[in-house]
């Protein structure tokens, strides 16, 4: 009569079993719909206001966020069936979410690696701006400071530990620096903002290349006193708590980083010249990069050459997958990019002035279109 | 242990030893004190000023704590709706049902389930429920996660109320030849009811304070929850404490020291009611023993 | 009947939950556990590896990208460490607060102290957190710590408690804190079986002409020993396994063991809630799976700690432990 009674194992054996089975049935799925290859590309140019209201839902970048966050009442305005909700998170957010279909766009300031751009075929990095990272320090009493990426790289490997340091005060001449402890701050969630900052050590010094290297998280060498914080704001508040630190910041929160009293260091970019980064070292940046963006629109702007050339300047990407559930969130994600990169919508002089990005250049403009083109329901 | 001979000397070492025990027994009892009014009152100080209309009105967008609010009330409700029945409906067969072996191994896996690292369950919800079963982050994957973790408490406070309710009691209805669920119903379950919403109200307690089952299951939403159940992040106030507290500016700090001490003022209810319940529950088992 | 039933499906359900959890983890942390091999207890070196970059690593048949390595040990380390710390704190404080309270304060105020105790018990673990982040550690690292560089540091051989004192993220106040948060679990436990003490062989010592002290080591603590311990290491667990109030107050250090008392260190549950989100920019898997991996460890460091207290407490039949989270 009772099972349980008599044979107590019995039942749990078989929850057990159930238990592992379906576990294991769900672990030999693919982690991600692959869809298959299309022979020729559907291209879907139309644009416009979808019949029904959409919710674009959109996470990543804590840099790129307040971008966002002051387009999503404009972009209502102008299409009132679509409304964008940004949030941060980091960039490693915005492309696993953006990856795995938990979010319609990820924000990143790092474009997809070969392996990314493997494992999910039908993801793209769509550039909607060019943004840079300043280096933010807290030194009260020191207003001009000069630093380079190799010294860089030495602070955050640990083999320059003092604001005195010759190597600090050689580039300095005149600056009364501290004796005090340097205390570096870095990222603890997975940041584009990590990205291009270890790009940009990467390219400077060949110790930081061959060991730590550059991507969204690395393997951050030990050093003492070394402190953590999350997203860009974080950054800026732990430098701001903590005397003689330094943090990499991205521009978007510059206004933070001023009103939280920290100093923002000129760097030396490839011809040798110390610049901070505003409109027009940005853009020479991008107008002196050696290459055309390629098609998989995935290209550092890192430590480009040209004498005025800012050296930490990236590309602001919004990961997208090509395949939509359905026409109408399709031809919403394709009307906010085409909305978003147009200078007399999204990338209107203010927006971009209001965070301290920069317009994308024709050229990329011209290799964006087909890619926002190939967003579609797919069927 | 033998008595020591009490010689004038030893005995001032001994009460001086005593003393000295019982001042460092007092310190510990103060440091215990401490910390409790140390957070909640720094917590009022800083954020009675803050508490304003605008905390109910507005969404985190705007500095309110509207959609958070609404967030974690929803989420409550659907622990209580999901795991309300599963944890009662366990403790009900732990008490009554099993017998003495089956219910030992059952309550050793609840016993493990309840020791399991809430992080650990956040990863498991990440994993599988948002990401392998694409429910991605939403309201379903949050309460499940959260199920796992209360399930455990509410079987047990059902089954140790019902266990406290007096042998003479079952033993008379089953006498009068009720049906077990008749004497569940009529004689055990209305005497053994306030331990149970008791241990309600702590699964209640648990999900309004917990972060970390939460970040990768619920994420978060600036806009108030809906009903939809996949796919549709949702706020609780928890996260707002977490994220606000790491943004630079006053204003940012201010939002998060209120959604602590709305948090707080939860709780605080919460353990007021349970408590009551508790009485309640520990005056009718008396009554029933006289 | 039918309730039978019900109630039965009611109870295998938490069984399942555990069995799910479990084989989800397994099933995901897999890779990276043959990964890493032994390296996952004795390797320094945690990283998901160059994902932009150099060729793909292979161990033991398993590819991960370039430079990964999924070694554990400086988390495990500090997660041993601040909880270790907790505890050292947690358990004569709760213990000696909880005798004053039951043995030397009258009843009527004793109730009022639970009420303590179920505010220290329910306050998240987030507000614990930013208490932490906020006030106890700037507090301490200017008022406390350099008095204690100063004292202890100066004894030669204990170099842990040397300068410099940081600004107040690290080991000693992520231990700090965890006491707080562990304190409630112990001292309610020991609440409980203090009261279970039977009152006439307290009286007979106390007529032998002991003192109120020599009568609580003779008599009143080997009476309550077993539990004691047993609820010590309940707290322990959930030190173990304590997430938020640790990620905003451990400094989150990675790749290196805590040179001081007060350096930043990192946890394994801090790691997985930090950079959870990230490892699926790993296009291999391989950096959920190590994540995986880790909450594995955290699982069986945890349950082992736990089974422990509830197999004490099963031996000595005192009474009932709490469940975990301190209720």
């Amino acid at each position: 009569m009772n099972i349980v009674a008599r044979r107590p194992w019995a039942a749990i054996v078989v929850a057990a079993v159930a238990a592992i089975a379906m576990v294991t049935a769900c672990g030999s799925q693919p982690s991600a719909k692959k869809p298959t290859p299309k022979p020729s590309p559907t291209i879907n140019d139309q644009v416009g206001n979808p019949a029904s209201s959409v919710t674009l839902s959109e996470a990543g970048s804590s840099l790129v966020e307040p971008y966002l966050a002051a387009l999503a009442p404009q972009l209502t305005s102008a299409y009132s069936n679509i409304t964008l909700t940004p949030s941060a998170g980091g960039s490693g957010v915005g492309i696993s979410d953006a990856a795995t279909n938990l979010i319609d766009l990820g924000g990143s300031d790092a474009y997809l690696s070969d392996s990314e751009m493997t494992q999910y075929p039908g993801l793209m990095n769509i550039p909607i701006a060019i943004s840079a990272q300043e280096i933010a320090y807290n030194l009260p009493g020191v207003s001009d400071l000069k630093l380079s990426g190799n010294i860089l790289a030495e602070i955050y490997q640990g083999k320059i530990t003092k604001w005195n340091d010759p190597a600090i005060a050689k580039l300095n001449s005149g600056v009364n620096l501290p004796s005090a402890t340097i205390v570096p701050i870095r990222r603890v969630d997975s940041s584009g903002d990590t990205f291009i900052f270890s790009s940009f050590l990467s390219a400077t010094n060949s110790a930081w290349n061959n060991g730590p290297a550059f991507g969204t998280t690395v393997t951050w060498p030990a050093v003492t006193g070394e402190l953590t914080a999350t997203g860009n704001p974080g950054m800026v508040q732990a430098a701001h708590a903590t005397p003689d630190s330094i943090a990499y910041i991205g521009i978007s929160v510059k206004s933070s980083i001023q009103s939280a009293g920290l100093g923002i260091a000129e760097l030396q970019n490839k011809a040798g010249k110390f610049v901070s980064a505003s409109q027009a070292t940005i853009t020479s940046a991008v107008t002196n990069s050696a290459q055309d963006i390629p098609s998989n629109l995935a290209q550092s702007l890192i430590y480009e050459p040209g004498a005025q050339s800012y050296p930490i300047v990236n590309y602001e990407y919004m990961m997208v997958q090509k395949q939509q559930k359905d026409a109408n969130t399709a031809l919403a994600i394709r009307t906010f990019l085409t909305w978003a990169v147009d200078s007399s919508g999204g990338a209107n002089a203010t927006n971009l002035a209001s965070v301290n990005f920069i317009a994308l250049p024709s050229n990329v403009l011209l290799k964006i279109k087909p890619a926002i083109g190939s967003i579609t329901s797919g069927s | 242990m033998a008595m020591p001979a009490l010689t004038a000397r030893r005995s001032v070492a001994r009460s001086v030893q005593n003393l000295a025990f019982w001042g460092l027994c007092a310190l510990a009892l103060a440091i215990i004190m401490v910390p409790s009014i140390w957070i909640i009152v720094g917590l009022i100080k800083s954020s009675l000023p803050l508490l304003n209309i605008n905390l109910i009105t507005q969404t985190t967008t705007n500095y309110g704590l509207q959609n958070a609010i609404l967030g974690t009330l929803l989420l409550s409700f659907g622990v209580l709706v999901v795991a309300g029945p599963i944890g009662i409906g366990a403790g009900i067969f732990l008490a009554e049902f099993a017998p003495p072996r089956t219910s030992s191994i059952v309550r050793f896996f609840s016993e493990v389930l309840a020791g399991v690292p809430s992080i650990v369950i956040g990863y498991t919800g990440y994993v599988l429920l948002a990401v392998r079963l694409h429910w991605g982050f939403s309201l379903l994957s949050a309460i499940l996660a959260l199920t796992a973790l209360v399930t455990p408490y509410i079987a047990k406070t059902t089954e140790v109320s019902l266990r406290q309710v007096p042998t003479a009691l079952h033993e008379g209805a089953v006498a009068l030849g009720l049906t077990m669920t008749t004497t569940l119903r009529k004689v055990l379950l209305p005497p053994a009811l306030p331990g149970m919403v008791t241990g309600l109200v702590v699964a209640v307690a648990i999900s309004t304070g917990e972060t970390a089952p939460l970040l990768y299951t619920a994420n978060f939403n600036t806009a108030d929850p809906t009903l939809q159940l996949t796919n549709h992040p949702v706020g609780y106030l928890t996260y707002v404490i977490y994220e606000y507290i790491q943004l630079p500016g006053d204003k940012a700090h201010a939002l998060a020291n209120a959604a602590a001490a709305v948090t707080l003022i939860f709780l605080i209810i919460l353990i007021a009611v349970g408590r009551f319940f508790a009485y309640q529950s520990a005056k009718r088992t008396n009554r029933m023993n006289i | 009947m039918t309730l039978r039933w019900v109630s039965l499906v009611a109870a295998l359900l938490p069984i399942l939950l555990l069995c799910v959890i479990v084989g989800t983890m397994v099933a995901s942390a897999k890779a990276a556990v043959i990964y890493a091999g032994l390296h996952l207890f004795t390797g320094a070196i945690f990283t998901f590896g160059n994902l932009y970059g150099g060729s793909p690593s292979v161990h033991n048949g398993v590819t991960a990208p370039h430079n990964a390595q999924y070694g554990a040990a400086t988390l495990l380390v500090g997660t041993l460490l601040t909880s270790v710390i907790a505890l050292a704190i947690a358990l004569p404080v709760a213990v000696g607060g909880v005798l004053m309270l039951t043995e030397r304060i009258p009843p009527r105020l004793q109730n009022g102290f639970s009420v303590f105790l179920e505010l220290l018990a329910g306050i998240p673990s987030v507000v614990y957190g930013i208490w932490g982040v906020l006030i106890l550690g700037p507090f301490f690292a200017l008022h406390f710590f350099p008095a204690l560089a100063n004292s202890l540091g100066r004894i030669p051989f204990l170099t842990w408690f040397r300068p410099p004192v940081g600004a107040g993220e690290g080991l000693l106040t992520a231990g700090l804190v965890l006491s707080v948060m562990v304190i409630p679990i112990i001292a309610a436990t020991t609440r409980d079986l203090l009261r279970s003490v039977p009152v006439l062989h307290k009286e007979g010592a106390l007529a032998l002409g002991m003192t109120p002290f020599e009568v609580v080591r003779v008599v009143t603590l080997p009476f309550v020993r077993n539990g004691i311990l047993a609820a010590a290491l309940l707290g322990w667990a959930r030190a173990l396994g304590e997430t938020m109030a640790v990620l905003l107050i451990s400094g989150n250090a990675l790749n290196q063991f805590p040179q001081s008392i007060y350096s930043p260190v990192g946890t394994i549950a801090a790691t997985i809630a930090a950079t959870l989100d990230g490892a699926l920019t790993d296009g291999t898997g391989m950096a959920v799976s190590a994540l995986g991996a880790l909450a594995l460890v955290l699982l069986l460091v945890t349950l082992l700690t736990n089974w422990a207290g509830r197999m004490i407490v099963r031996r000595s039949s005192g009474a009932a432990l709490p469940v975990g989270r301190g209720f």
